[in-house]
């Protein structure tokens, strides 16, 4: 049997979702976390329930992409469980009303019970249940409250006998039953308001958020730095003598030496340089790039989880509208910071064709992963921050500039900004914690093999001498056009499958500190890595794509060579 | 008598009365519980042509400045003005 877990956007229908099937899904404290369902198992005594987490809507009729799946959803699911928010009532049973008009069988969780009752509200749930005529479970998924009472009494799910009146009156009647079972106080100032109007007063909100900004990189940098130069220490510490071992077993030479081990410099195995699998393969993803996934995940989760974006989302708004999109397109944003599939992703929550285009294109082109990022500070950061701010500034720039020209040019809407602000709250940990795990655990399940075959063509190329053929071939542009060795050529190649790897070939070039800035810049741009580009078709279709990669090779080649000239008549 | 919601002063309580914009989007309005009606204010407007942050329903949404010129409200009768 199918069933389908519905409700309005941020209820915590995710949170549900887990407790119900085990399985965990990222939850965050703003609308449209899930824009994709996602399928679990419920076992109740006998029988295995499939539980569909359907992405959140307001009403049946759908109005983004997001509420098209979920409308498209209600046709196969044979039990709906209606998630409803306790402290906005009203507005969720207008759903629940029409949920119960389908005639399918419903039964009601009232979650978000918690946060009702600190607001002082209180519902009569026994009236409640007999006013809609289905069974009402007050609960609280994320201390996981009320999750056994609602489990036993998902089996007494039934039809309502509610009947249809015409659809004007839905409204009235969600009032009517609210107003009958629900008793909210006159709502006094709290510290929490006290928050929220700062963090989006028109002063001091883009003045707290730079500060925000500025200390979550601040923090990422630093302590992705500490957690990688204590990881790189457990690597010579633990992993050195054995990899030194293999090599010494396979006499220090030879095509399997080549692949696994990699280049001997100076006759010792070096981390960074020697590129081979067991050495450079696993030292990338899991010495240099975790440290920073990790650290970005730690406070994009906690900044999510306290419902800071929607805020932030607000505060930049005035600013993205120039670029034809509305200010919650930072979440994509953000998210594509830390890797840009789910960032492309989450750009569904957009409601125009105009709006995708624009932010997967600059997520796309101007907005760097975290893996790409790790690499780039490691690369740049010994000669000092100048480096990197170089890069970092020419990317905002061309993200800046690129989404104006986009707006002028581009056909079609750009809709405003129409966003709840939910509450500020405390991060539950134990369901931080197990958010964070699952993005790093995602991180290490996708990038390691990928790492780890981007390392191993390397190699092959190397060996079958396709990289020399290729410097060749690009050399015009390479070496011509962004003055960069013709070795670089491969790094451009290999980046496709995985930008961090093709960041790593940089290292053993021995560039100066100009010609590493512009291929950083150029790595950063050009093509996304091959399951980004996957994602972008998805959600982009055939046609955009072709668009976004004309764009991009354009946006490449000006850049890339303009910030050769300019690095150079500088004489930086 | 009535006003659009951008001209209602800070923190004035006011009452849904129409939106005049696209079905669609009254309909995402309704959805988030602002509708004919209810109880609204405007909290704080952000500056060059920013989003407008509104109370509505105990509690806040933020809504572009072209949507809320189009939101019409009536103001509540102030005592003794």
């Amino acid at each position: 049997m199918r069933v389908l877990l519905m409700g309005n956007p941020n209820v915590g229908k995710s949170a549900i979702f887990s407790r119900l099937t085990g399985s965990h899904v990222v939850v965050s404290n703003y609308a449209g976390t899930t824009v994709e369902y996602t399928r679990g198992f419920l076992q109740l005594e006998e029988r295995e329930l499939e539980v569909i987490d359907v992405p959140g809507t307001y009403d049946l009729e759908p109005t983004n992409r997001a509420e098209a799946v979920a409308s498209e959803m209600i046709a196969g699911g044979e039990l709906i469980i209606n998630v409803v928010d306790a402290s906005h009532l009203e507005r969720s049973l207008h759903l629940t009303l029409q949920l119960l008009l389908t005639g399918k069988p419903v039964v009601v969780a009232l979650n978000m019970w918690d946060e009702a009752q600190k607001a002082g509200i209180t519902i009569d749930t026994a009236r409640l249940e007999q006013l809609l005529g289905v069974p009402v479970v007050p609960t609280c998924a994320l201390t996981g409250d009320g999750m056994v009472v609602l489990k036993s009494r998902v089996q007494e799910a039934r039809s309502s006998s509610l009947v249809s009146e015409n659809g004007a009156s839905l409204w009235q009647k969600a009032a009517e039953i609210s107003q009958k079972v629900q008793k909210a106080p006159e709502r006094a100032s709290t510290f929490r308001d006290k928050l929220d109007h700062t963090t989006v007063h028109p002063v001091l909100g883009p003045v707290f958020a730079l500060f925000v900004l500025l200390v979550s990189f601040g923090f990422v940098a630093y302590f992705g730095n500490f957690l990688h130069e204590m990881l790189e220490g457990v690597f010579e510490l633990l992993w050195l003598p054995v990899a030194a071992w293999i090599s010494g077993l396979m006499g220090g030479a030879g095509m399997l030496h080549d692949i696994l081990i990699g280049t001997l410099i100076d006759g010792e195995i070096h981390f960074e340089e020697s590129f081979g699998l067991l050495t450079t393969g696993l030292y990338i993803p899991l010495a240099v790039v975790l440290p920073y996934i990790f650290s970005f995940y730690l406070v994009l989760s906690i900044l999510e989880d306290i419902g800071y974006l929607p805020r932030l989302g607000v505060v930049v708004d005035a600013l993205m509208q120039r670029l034809g999109i509305h200010g919650l397109s930072i979440v994509p944003m953000m998210l594509g910071i830390g890797c840009n599939v789910p960032g492309v992703m989450a750009g569904r929550m957009l409601e125009t064709r105009k709006e995708r285009f624009i932010v997967g294109t600059l997520i796309a082109i101007a907005v760097p992963c975290m893996a790409q990022q790790a690499m780039v500070i490691g690369l740049l950061g010994q000669a000092g921050l100048s480096g990197l701010a170089i890069v970092y500034g020419t990317l905002f720039v061309l993200w800046m500039v690129m989404g104006a020209i986009m707006n002028r040019f581009l056909k079609g809407e750009s809709p405003e900004m129409l966003i709840d602000l939910p509450p500020y709250r405390m991060p539950y940990w134990e369901s931080l914690w197990k958010k964070i795990y699952m993005r790093m655990n995602g991180f290490i399940r996708s990038a390691l093999p990928y790492v780890l075959l981007g390392v191993f063509i390397v190699n092959l190329f190397y060996t079958l001498g396709v990289i020399g053929y290729i410097s060749q071939v690009f050399a015009p542009v390479i070496t011509g056009l962004f003055g960069l060795p013709g070795e670089a050529g491969g790094a451009l190649i290999v980046g496709f499958l995985r930008k961090d790897v093709a960041v790593g070939m940089l290292a053993p070039l021995g560039m100066e500190l100009n010609q590493l800035i512009v291929a950083s810049v150029v790595l950063m741009v050009y093509f996304p890595c091959i399951a980004t580009f996957v994602v972008l078709f998805k959600e982009l279709g055939v046609r955009d794509l072709l668009k976004l990669t004309l764009i991009m090779i354009l946006v490449v080649v000006i850049t890339g060579g303009g910030l050769h000239l300019l690095l150079q008549a500088t004489g930086f | 008598m009535y006003k659009s919601l951008i001209e209602l002063d800070l923190r004035e309580e006011a009452e849904v009365v129409a939106f005049n914009g696209s079905s669609l989007m009254n309909r995402r309005l309704e959805g988030m519980g602002i509708r004919q009606g209810k109880k609204i204010s405007r909290i704080s407007s952000q500056y060059i042509r920013g989003p407008v942050i509104i109370s509505v329903d105990g509690h806040q949404a933020a809504m572009g400045r072209g949507m809320a010129t189009k939101l019409i409200v009536k103001p509540a009768e102030r005592n003794g003005v």
